[in-house]
């Protein structure tokens, strides 16, 4: 079995009773904590943490597309920066751009685009920005369910909010939301994203092997992990403006 | 209509709020026959249809509105206006000697009535005669709050005009002028503004502003 830096690979990562690496149930996500508006320079912000797992998202915009040539006469374009820091990472993360984080950044462009109405701001640019503060597995996922409450606190009209999380396969065993160590010595991760009010999937990527009923099984466990956080999400977004009155406007 | 808000509940995207498609409003969307919110604010029925109000949303013209804008751009066939934020608007003037003969030059701040607004960009009225502001205060805040800030049938605006003697152009992109008697009276205004735009959702703000008015003006 291969072997990375820092933690070497634990005996058994699912003990004798179904417990893992960090206690949990197969089927438990980790504690989440969420914030939105926690920034005041940009439009929209929020912060999420799961477990060890700490992503700062902001949304700037919409502002004018620069260079001028890339804007489109029809709709907006979504700018999208995935980023961990230096410190994020056990090793420190050279400054800078690598494959994998232009790829996740993509990746959670495509995903909001599915779910905002871009259409509303011609000629604009919308600019997503996320920040991993500390990686522990799922940030990319992490990252998607901030960037989302970020354009909501921003204001951009949005068709639904997106939830993600990830499965994985770990010692044999179907686990939910992976934790860096799962992650990495564990044989499948899946991160899954969906806007849940329509039941539909806006990312999914596979790293491993899972058999066709494990893959089902899989996504449905995501699902109910999806579903858990989108309701902390609907609450945290209400939370922080509830203090509001709708007087005469 | 059936729904599934209370008035002046909280919404979130993507939460249901009816199931009648037809009747969906500013910030909400219609999918499959039912109405769901599009923004973060308060949901409520007006005029038979499923609206949101939005707490933070950026300025969409449409025509008609009165905005305050910036010449960005002098060209042969017309003027390039910055309404803040993304956008940018146009007067188009088919003739070049006619362009000069406005006067109009970088920087200028014009008040001026949106014509239509689309794929061919946001096209500015000329007929309603471009308004050239000669001097004032240009201050800056949400466009989401410019209702707040006019209050009910003006009533806002009017206090803070009444108390401090001053003009003030509101535009609906969220540019004001504010151009008065004296530099106190102005910044007093500014003041009450701002402060509008930091608590527009609060209650009992209409007596607040009076009273930091009062204070700064030392009895009004």
């Amino acid at each position: 079995m291969l072997e990375f830096s820092g933690i070497p690979r634990p005996e058994r990562l699912i003990d004798e009773n179904g417990r893992r690496i960090d206690g949990r149930r197969p089927d438990e996500l980790r504690p989440i904590k969420m914030e939105v508006g926690v920034l005041d320079k940009s439009d929209g912000s929020a912060y999420i943490e799961f477990g060890g797992t700490k992503v700062i998202a902001a949304v700037f915009g919409p502002r004018e597309a620069h260079p001028r040539h890339l804007a489109l006469p029809d709709r907006a374009i979504l700018n999208c920066r995935y980023h961990m820091t230096s410190f994020s990472v056990e090793e420190r993360k050279p400054l800078g751009m690598t494959r994998r984080e232009i790829e996740l950044s993509k990746v959670i462009r495509e995903a909001l685009e599915t779910v905002t109405f871009l259409e509303e701001f011609p000629r604009a640019a919308i600019d997503v920005y996320v920040e991993v503060i500390q990686a522990d597995g799922g940030t990319r996922t992490a990252g998607l369910t901030a960037a989302s409450l970020a354009l909501a606190d921003a204001g951009i009209p949005m068709a639904d909010l997106i939830a993600a999380t990830a499965v994985g396969k770990v010692d044999g065993h179907l686990v939910l939301d992976l934790c860096d160590l799962e992650d990495k010595y564990g044989e499948a991760d899946m991160p899954v994203a969906m806007a849940p009010r329509f039941n539909s999937i806006v990312m999914l990527q596979l790293n491993g092997r899972m058999a066709i009923d494990e893959f089902r099984r899989a996504l449905a466990l995501a699902q109910k992990g999806i579903n858990e956080i989108y309701k902390l999400q609907r609450e945290v977004l209400k939370r922080k403006f509830s203090e509001l009155s709708p007087e005469e406007v | 209509m059936p729904v599934y808000f209370s008035e002046h509940e909280i919404v979130v995207p993507g939460q249901l709020l009816s199931d009648n498609g037809k009747r969906s409003g500013e910030g909400t969307y219609a999918y499959g026959g039912r109405i769901y919110a599009a923004r973060i604010g308060f949901a409520s029925v007006r005029e038979d249809k499923v609206v949101v109000t939005p707490f933070k949303a950026a300025y969409k013209p449409a025509p008609g509105d009165w905005v305050v804008g910036i010449v960005s751009d002098v060209k042969p066939n017309g003027f390039e206006v910055d309404l803040g934020r993304h956008l940018k608007g146009i007067i188009r003037i088919p003739d070049r000697e006619e362009v000069i003969s406005t006067g109009l030059k970088v920087g200028d701040v014009i008040y001026v009535r949106i014509k239509e607004s689309g794929l061919g960009g946001v096209v500015i009225d000329k007929r309603s005669r471009v308004r050239r502001i000669e001097s004032g205060l240009l201050i800056q805040i949400h466009p989401a709050k410019i209702p707040r800030l006019i209050g009910r049938r003006g009533s806002m605006i009017n206090l803070i005009k009444r108390f401090t003697g001053c003009e003030i152009i509101v535009g609906k992109n969220g540019f004001i002028v504010i151009n008065g008697p004296s530099p106190e009276a102005e910044f007093a205004a500014v003041k009450a503004v701002k402060m509008i735009e930091e608590e527009a959702h609060t209650s009992g703000l209409t007596e607040r502003v009076e009273k930091l008015l009062k204070e700064l003006l030392g009895g009004g």
